[in-house]
């Protein structure tokens, strides 16, 4: 009898202890000390004595207790980047709590409710800069769906001698401060050389009278790009066995700097966007917007070193870090691609006609770049290019020709066989019971992530596959995905000269918060009216990418809205409370691309309270 | 004629039936040869092996078998996406993920299902179509939901592995190891 | 994501809570409306002519915020040894009228020798089409007498540090004021062409060639003074910003 309690109480004892496993407790001290890397030295501001943080590795299910103290002598707080959790503990000073003073611990305590790849950061002043982030990992509940003998978090980010403030107050100084690779009159010589006197001063003077600049690609330079917060000299190191199969958790921890990643002599099998599932796609290199996570594997089966390459956005340099068999080994960094140069493509029909000079010839602009057409779809909202134009029969089939039919330019994801013209090959159009039709829902948004003729659209250093939204599918299908209730268009804009940063044409300090409603399912329409790309971060909830997969649509923290574009994602609103919603961009968060969303109750439901 | 196997499979796909089909279309030529082993029948099988497919991987992880042995494997896909579970080499699995790639990119195969109406037309004739068929015996695509019954004689000594050799898939970890006695 | 486990208990918490956020300050780290100040010395240049030195110095400080704010601006020459021939002071609030352009507007007192002046300004001052820094001017002199002033300048690239920059200045009076030298119509026109390196963005020597000539009764006046009416100077100077 007694034996039989006894047994019956250990698997239940058993539980209670797996009960309290779930509860961690972590500590994270924020400080500062004097750092130096690459040579760039200054006062850093650090977590537990590091840059990075420590990576946090939480269970789904765990209820998290974490003591965040500041040591610093200005207030400070930590943001959980892309966790769903209540919004007091969201991190964000004004908005979801006052901040942390100097000295004082605050004591944040919230239940995992999600897995994946994410990670934290101070939102308080230009202290991410500084050094204030980290890198999360959430085991999930059950297994992970995918097959890894190792794992290593890939944190990469830009570090400067100058403080946030400094860069910040540059900018504001002088909009280009930092560009050294402005068109001078040798550049002007040798475009005369290459496209004549004529189409050389038409292009000169197009931008001219925008004043605009097209190789205003990145607004600071001058950065050290780091993995895991080592140079690429330091060459941060992750081991492997050859054969093994290796997940690489990147997270762009940056301030200002998008990174193109690629391993050369590694296919990479991205599994996660943004902390989500999503079906697996094998690519070449892919593009990480600012505060993006990627999560690929890797299966390099060679005894040799790979380089980890992330290159800027505008070449000015790598983030490297390396996968080896063993310690101390590391290959020659290669030459940074040119730098890319915006084109008319980039520039919005907005922007332009925002301008005090109604007279400008737009016709004059056709000149200066190939794709003049470019600045008729997006801006102007019409439907990407009709697919069924394509002809099939003058293809030719061969796999690797991704140069004969550019899909990125003709208005849609690659992975949309079913809006091609089969009628071409002699046969009737098919319509089969077997594919998801739910995904023609969002066809009529465009479909490439750049508009056509950008200059900014990437291509893979191998010639290879790039990485595009419309390949992130969701590995599961969204359970609660249909019609949006309402929509809301968010125009992006700015003024470049004068480096402040908005919203609708409104910067965060003059606007009034946006306010959703509980339950409801709100469509944003991102409008890009300025010439940069912009990461556009939604706090507490997720924000579903809209690149024609319908169900299977990925849910997304950060989405990257090239310059003149039109980028639609919904929202499910299922987070009560206060709320940031911003570029996360530093300084273009900081000069006021931002937004407090207010989610209330419905009507109601308050007032039955 | 190779093609109308692929149609065959396509078919018993649709309606999820048991996949005799494939191995019948190929007969039973017990050439003994083959390096990866060749079709059994069911009837020739001494046990069943139950397999799982999941988003993103197999249950279980990895089969023992004996060398020579028949197996009848019951392989249900309990995923919400379309799954494979081919029997071959590593060099085989890649040769292979090439072809299925293609069959994607041509709207063939689709993440959540096989396209019938496509299957049934004729891409032969088409450039860099040719062969382009979801026929080999070795293989068997299972639509969410499916089951499929694949039966196969393993060889005396191979490096076996199973594996979904849909895009990205076996990327991704979707493959398990054959392991001979 | 299952959310259920918040909704229901935070929707009793949730207005409570509103109210005691409402009273925080409003994103206390956001800076989008900070005042921000910007001190340009845009030309402190030594002139030579005939053996003569003359210093001539240009600057303006913003206080400001992106939309508004103040400006002072300061204008003088000085001959070597001599007593300051002309200082100007501005002292205007401006305000973003368009993407590129502030409108300003305050008073301008003039410090010389002789009588001085006291005018109201209006002006405009921004990046004009074609990367042409413009600040143009509207003067009433306390005297009434109204003036313009006009000024361009233009940054050509030759390298990413090695800057030629061309620039002009218009004056003109709508009515003669002897006592301080302005004839009506076109009184004075200046060009420069001025090579600057820069050390540091905010840092770049030059050395250049200065043209000036005064028109019409201005010259006259000039004339009668004893003064030339057309100089050209050579010059090495500084440009800086912080």
């Amino acid at each position: 009898m007694l034996m039989s309690c006894i047994k019956k109480a250990v698997p239940l004892l058993a539980g209670l202890w797996s009960l309290g496993a779930l509860a961690g407790t972590y500590n994270l001290v924020i400080g500062e000390q004097p750092l130096e890397i690459d040579g760039q030295a200054k006062t850093a501001m650090t977590i537990n004595g590091g840059i990075p943080g420590p990576t946090l590795r939480f269970k789904e299910g765990e209820d998290v207790t974490i003591n965040v103290t500041n040591n610093l002598d200005v207030d400070s707080s930590i943001h959980w980047h892309g966790l769903l959790l209540p919004y007091t503990q969201d991190g964000v000073p004004g908005i979801s709590y006052p901040g942390i003073r100097p000295g004082e611990t605050f004591t944040y305590r919230f239940p995992i409710v999600q897995a994946g790849t994410y990670w934290y950061h101070s939102h308080s002043g230009f202290q991410e800069q500084e050094g204030v982030y980290g890198a999360i990992a959430i085991e999930p509940a059950k297994r992970e769906p995918f097959r890894y003998d190792r794992e290593y978090v890939v944190m990469l980010s830009d570090w400067s001698a100058e403080t946030g403030e400094q860069i910040f107050s540059n900018l504001k100084g002088q909009s280009d401060y930092y560009n050294y690779s402005q068109q001078t009159l040798g550049g002007f010589l040798d475009d005369v050389k290459r496209n004549g006197f004529t189409a050389t001063l038409r292009d000169r003077l197009d931008w001219g009278s925008m004043r605009m600049m097209p190789t205003d690609i990145a607004d600071v330079s001058g950065y050290s790009f780091l993995v895991n917060g080592k140079s690429t000299d330091d060459n941060w190191t992750g081991l492997f066995e050859p054969g093994e199969r290796v997940r690489l958790r990147f997270i762009n921890g940056s301030a200002m700097t998008y990174f193109d990643v690629r391993i050369p002599g590694l296919k990479m099998t991205v599994v996660q966007a943004d902390g989500n599932n999503v079906q697996p796609v094998s690519v070449d290199e892919f593009r990480i917007a600012v505060a993006e996570t990627y999560d690929v594997i890797v299966q390099p089966k060679h005894e040799r070193a790979f380089s980890v390459l992330a290159e800027s956005v505008d070449r000015s340099g790598f983030a490297r870090g390396t996968l080896a068999p063993r310690d101390g080994m590391k290959l020659a960094l290669p030459d940074l691609r040119e730098r890319p140069l915006l084109t008319m493509a980039d520039m919005s029909m907005a922007s332009m006609g925002g301008m005090d000079h109604g007279s400008m010839d737009h016709s004059a602009m056709g000149h200066a770049s190939a794709q003049p057409q470019a600045m008729d779809h997006a801006a102007m909202g019409h439907a990407p290019a009709q697919p069924q134009a394509m002809d099939h029969a003058a293809m030719g089939h061969a796999p690797a020709q991704p140069q004969a039919m550019d899909h990125s330019a003709m208005g849609h994801a690659p992975a949309q066989p079913q809006a091609m013209d089969h009628s071409a090959m002699g046969h009737a159009p098919a319509q089969p019971q077997a594919m998801d039709h739910s995904t023609m829902a969002g066809m009529t948004e465009t479909d490439a992530d750049y508009a056509s003729g950008s200059g900014l659209a990437p291509s893979a250093a191998n010639g290879g596959k790039f990485l595009a939204y419309g390949d992130l599918k969701a590995m599961t299908p969204y359970a609660d995905y249909r019609a949006p209730d309402r929509e809301i268009e968010l125009r992006l804009t700015g003024n470049m000269e004068r480096y402040f940063w908005s919203i609708n044409g409104t910067k965060f300090s003059d606007a009034e918060p946006i306010r959703l409603t509980y339950g409801e399912r709100v469509r944003l329409r991102f409008v890009n009216d300025t010439m940069m790309m912009h990461p556009m971060h939604l706090h507490g909830m997720w924000q579903q990418l809209d690149k024609g997969n319908g169900r299977f649509n990925p849910l997304k923290h950060v989405v990257n809205v090239a310059p003149n574009t039109t980028l639609t994602v919904d929202v499910p609103v299922d987070a009560l409370g206060e709320w940031a919603f911003h570029c996360h961009l530093m300084y273009h968060m900081a000069s006021g691309m931002f937004r407090k969303v207010i989610v209330e109750p419905p009507a109601t439901s308050a007032a039955q309270m | 004629m190779r093609f109308t196997t692929s149609i065959a499979l396509a078919l018993a796909l649709a309606t999820s039936a048991p996949l005799a089909i494939a191995a019948e279309g190929h007969g039973h030529a017990h050439h003994g040869s083959s390096p990866i082993g060749q079709p059994g029948t069911a009837a020739e099988a001494t046990r069943t092996v139950e397999v799982t497919l999941y988003d993103m991987y197999y249950e279980p992880e990895s089969i023992a078998v004996k060398s020579g042995e028949t197996v009848r494997f019951v392989i249900k896909n309990s995923g919400e996406l379309l799954h494979e579970f081919n029997i071959g080499t590593a060099a085989m699995h890649e040769k292979h993920q090439a072809q299925m790639q293609l069959m994607m990119d041509h709207g063939m195969l689709t993440p959540t299902g096989v396209n019938h109406e496509m299957a049934h037309m004729d891409h032969s004739a088409m450039p860099g179509m040719e062969g382009l068929a979801h026929q080999d015996p070795n293989s068997v695509l299972v639509e969410p939901g499916a089951t499929v019954e694949l039966a196969w004689t393993f060889p005396g000594d191979a490096q076996l592995e199973f594996a979904c050799n849909m895009p990205g898939h076996y990327g991704a970890g979707m493959v398990g190891e054959i392991t001979l006695d | 994501m299952s959310r259920s486990i918040y909704t229901n208990a935070q929707q009793g918490l949730f207005l409570a809570i509103l109210g005691f956020t409402a009273s925080m300050p409003v994103a206390a780290d956001m800076q989008d409306d900070a005042w921000r100040t910007k001190f340009v010395l845009d030309r402190l240049e030594n002139r030579r002519d005939d053996g003569e030195d003359l210093r001539v110095w240009e600057a303006q400080l913003n206080v400001r915020s992106d939309y508004q704010g103040m400006a002072l601006k300061i204008d003088g020459e000085r001959p070597e040894g001599g007593p300051t021939e002309s200082a100007e002071y501005q002292l205007l609030y401006q305000r973003l009228v368009s993407e590129f352009f502030d409108a300003q507007f305050g008073v301008r007192y003039d410090d010389r020798p002789e009588p001085s002046r006291t005018y109201a300004v209006a002006g405009l001052q921004g990046l004009a089409p074609y990367w042409f820094e413009i600040d143009t001017n509207l003067y009433l002199s306390d005297e009434g007498d109204v003036s313009a002033s006009f000024e361009a300048e233009y940054d050509l690239l030759l390298t990413q540090r090695l800057v030629l920059q061309p620039a002009a200045e218009l004056n003109v009076a709508f009515s003669d004021d002897e006592e301080i030298g302005v004839g009506s119509g076109l009184s004075s026109a200046e060009l420069g062409l001025r090579l600057r390196y820069e050390l540091h963005r905010k840092f770049a020597p030059y050395v250049g060639v200065n043209w000036e000539k005064k028109f019409g009764d201005t010259a006259d006046f000039a004339r009668d003074d004893g003064e030339d009416t057309e100089s050209t100077t050579f010059l090495l100077g500084v440009s800086a910003w912080f």
